[in-house]
């Protein structure tokens, strides 16, 4: 489980975290939507203790980040933006070094080994990850987040650059971890994407949550047919949002 | 060690050895150094060993055959058609004649531009044929008039040169121990700069710095396997000099550059703070570079200053202080081990402590930086 309470962070001139506040529960799929420039990112590096916030604090299963942050990280998965692989090794080199740094300590073969089956790695595994379509990256980039099997999953805008087939790779594999129990955040500028994969979204506008709920939810607080039309109003624009 | 560390290093070293440029960079300075300062030495130790004819423009030269006839005889002609001159005149006056035959001062012209490094050399060469001729005259002259030669001679001075045959390629050694220690900065530059502005180029920085490990870990993994980077060009280029070192014909200046077992042992274990030390200046210029361009023209500026340092040493030319330094102290000590002299102990310790000192500060300071989120997302 993850929770942001009253978090704020100010990046040269701009207020990128304003007092946002949110929870991430397990077992479901917590959207971070936002138009670009919301704060997103910014919410997400903090939770990594990546950036160290003016005010408030990030909990991942109750550890606070910035008191702890080893521990927290030991309790969370990335699946980065962009990617960021290591070009010379192959999936099953990355993975198990990850799995490795990550802390897992036994049967590390066995953990990478399911890992690729369950993402069809298996005919890629031992290529060099060098060449590799973008739907390959991001199941080497996704293998690499769950392999060690963190009970919270954090994604930064993970359909970017995605063809149709290696999305919808991606949404029924969120759909799984969530199954096992897993507590899934991501950020997203996609509307589709959260409408039809989110439990509860949170709506972010310049570094606030200024709606959350569940898609229903915010379309009857806001009295509209859709989450489109939803967004729309609660964040007063549509601009830098991706239908 | 950390078990972590150790991952981190084995996944650097692996990720550094499929990199052809990393490899080739750590390989061709070993390899191409040594080979091309043989050519030089070769090409060096032949001028020295025997000086090439040389010509110069003689004024009158008819006028002074025996002058002339001593000077051929130190393979120095006049210069013709076939041969052009140096810049030097020799200008034997038109009275020549006339003041030798009655035993009188005649006048000789050594003309040069005595700035000239260049010249330096042949114009002294000139010089001193022309005063041995002078000499030989003298003692004949003597002679004729009765007078033992030996009146001349005031003291027996005798030159003894204690320097032992290996002290006096002190030239040679010094720009071969430099061409030594230099590799330890040449070998793990690439993969400095790859482990660092690279992971930053391509992503991977802030993906690291997500996964709970030490960020010292992480800085330990990777300066550990750019030491041994540049340890192993190191332990390469000492090997193919001891090979290659061993064509020279040093014995033709009568000494010799002996890279034994003791030398060997010695630039390994006096090198190692080095190696450390070089490649922690490498990660910490190469972390404040955005891309691997950056980071390789900040590092080009940044090498000149071991460079110099060792050149400056290579030559003998600096302080004293320099024996303590870092890099000119190891390669101080190295010297006198070539020249077969007594380790100078004290110095060298002096200057392995500040390397050691130096390597300790950047470390904490690049441990510090990659804390900071200026550094990490470049703010």
């Amino acid at each position: 489980m993850i929770v942001v309470e009253n978090l704020s962070k100010r990046i040269g001139r701009v207020q990128a975290l304003d007092g946002l506040n949110f929870s991430a529960e397990d077992g479901a799929i917590t959207g971070l939507l936002g138009p670009n420039g919301a704060g997103k990112t910014t919410c997400l590096r903090t939770l990594f203790n990546l950036l160290a916030p003016d005010q408030g604090r990030a909990l991942v299963d109750d550890i606070v980040v910035a008191e702890q942050p080893l521990a927290a990280k030991g309790h969370l998965g990335l699946f980065p933006d962009p990617f960021g692989l290591y070009e010379r090794l192959t999936p099953r080199e990355y993975i198990h070094y990850m799995a490795e740094l990550n802390g897992v300590n036994e049967a590390i073969d066995k953990a990478v080994q399911e890992t690729l089956a369950l993402l069809n790695m298996e005919d890629i595994a031992d290529r060099p990850c060098k060449g590799f379509s973008q739907g390959q990256r991001m199941k080497t980039a996704l293998a690499q987040a769950i392999v060690h099997r963190p009970k919270n999953i954090v994604l930064d805008e993970p359909t970017r650059g995605l063809d149709v087939m290696s999305t919808r790779k991606l949404r029924s594999l969120l759909l799984e971890l969530k199954a096992q129990g897993h507590c899934i955040l991501f950020s997203s500028h996609v509307m589709q994407e959260v409408s039809a994969l989110c439990d509860r979204v949170v709506v972010m506008a310049k570094g606030k949550a200024v709606a959350q709920g569940s898609p229903g939810q915010l379309c009857e607080q806001t009295g509209q047919s859709s989450l489109e039309e939803a967004f729309i109003q609660l964040i007063g624009s549509d601009e830098g949002i991706a239908a | 060690m950390n078990r972590k560390v150790w991952i981190i290093y084995q996944k650097e070293m692996l990720d550094a050895i499929r990199d052809r440029r990393s490899v080739i960079a750590a390989l061709s300075y070993a390899i191409g150094t040594p080979l091309l300062m043989c050519l030089v030495f070769v090409v060096l130790i032949e001028k020295f060993a025997s000086p090439d004819a040389l010509y110069i423009n003689i004024s009158n030269a008819e006028l002074a055959p025996g002058l002339i006839r001593q000077l051929a005889s130190q393979d120095i002609h006049p210069a013709g058609a076939e041969h052009k001159a140096k810049a030097i005149s020799l200008i034997i006056d038109t009275d020549y004649p006339k003041q030798m035959h009655s035993g009188r001062l005649a006048l000789v012209q050594l003309q040069g531009d005595f700035s000239n490094t260049q010249l330096a050399s042949d114009i002294r060469r000139v010089e001193r044929a022309v005063e041995s001729y002078a000499r030989e005259v003298a003692v004949m002259r003597m002679i004729a008039r009765g007078v033992a030669p030996q009146v001349l001679k005031v003291l027996d001075v005798q030159v003894q040169d204690q320097a032992k045959p290996e002290a006096k390629g002190g030239f040679f050694v010094g720009i071969a121990i430099f061409t030594m220690i230099y590799a330890v900065f040449i070998s793990g530059m690439n993969l400095a700069i790859d482990t660092s502005a690279g992971e930053r180029e391509r992503n991977s920085l802030a993906l690291m710095l997500s996964l709970p490990i030490r960020v010292r870990d992480l800085l330990l993994g990777k300066l550990l396997a750019v030491t041994s980077f540049a340890f192993l060009g190191l332990f390469m280029i000492v090997i193919i000099s001891k090979i290659a070192y061993g064509f020279v014909p040093w014995q033709e200046l009568g000494f010799n550059v002996n890279i034994d077992g003791r030398f060997i042992a010695y630039i390994l274990a006096f090198s190692l703070p080095v190696a450390l030390m070089a490649a922690l200046m490498q990660l910490f210029v190469s972390f404040m570079a955005k891309t691997f361009k950056e980071a390789q023209s900040y590092l080009t500026l940044v090498l000149i200053v071991p460079m110099a340092l060792a050149m400056i040493t290579g030559y003998d030319l600096g302080p004293e202080l320099l024996s303590w330094l870092p890099i000119s102290g190891q390669q101080k000590a190295l010297m006198e081990v070539v020249k077969g002299n007594d380790l100078p102990l004290e110095p060298l310790l002096i200057a392995t402590a500040i390397t050691l000192s130096l390597c300790a500060l950047l470390f904490w300071a690049l441990a510090r930086s990659l804390k900071s989120e200026k550094t990490i997302f470049s703010l």
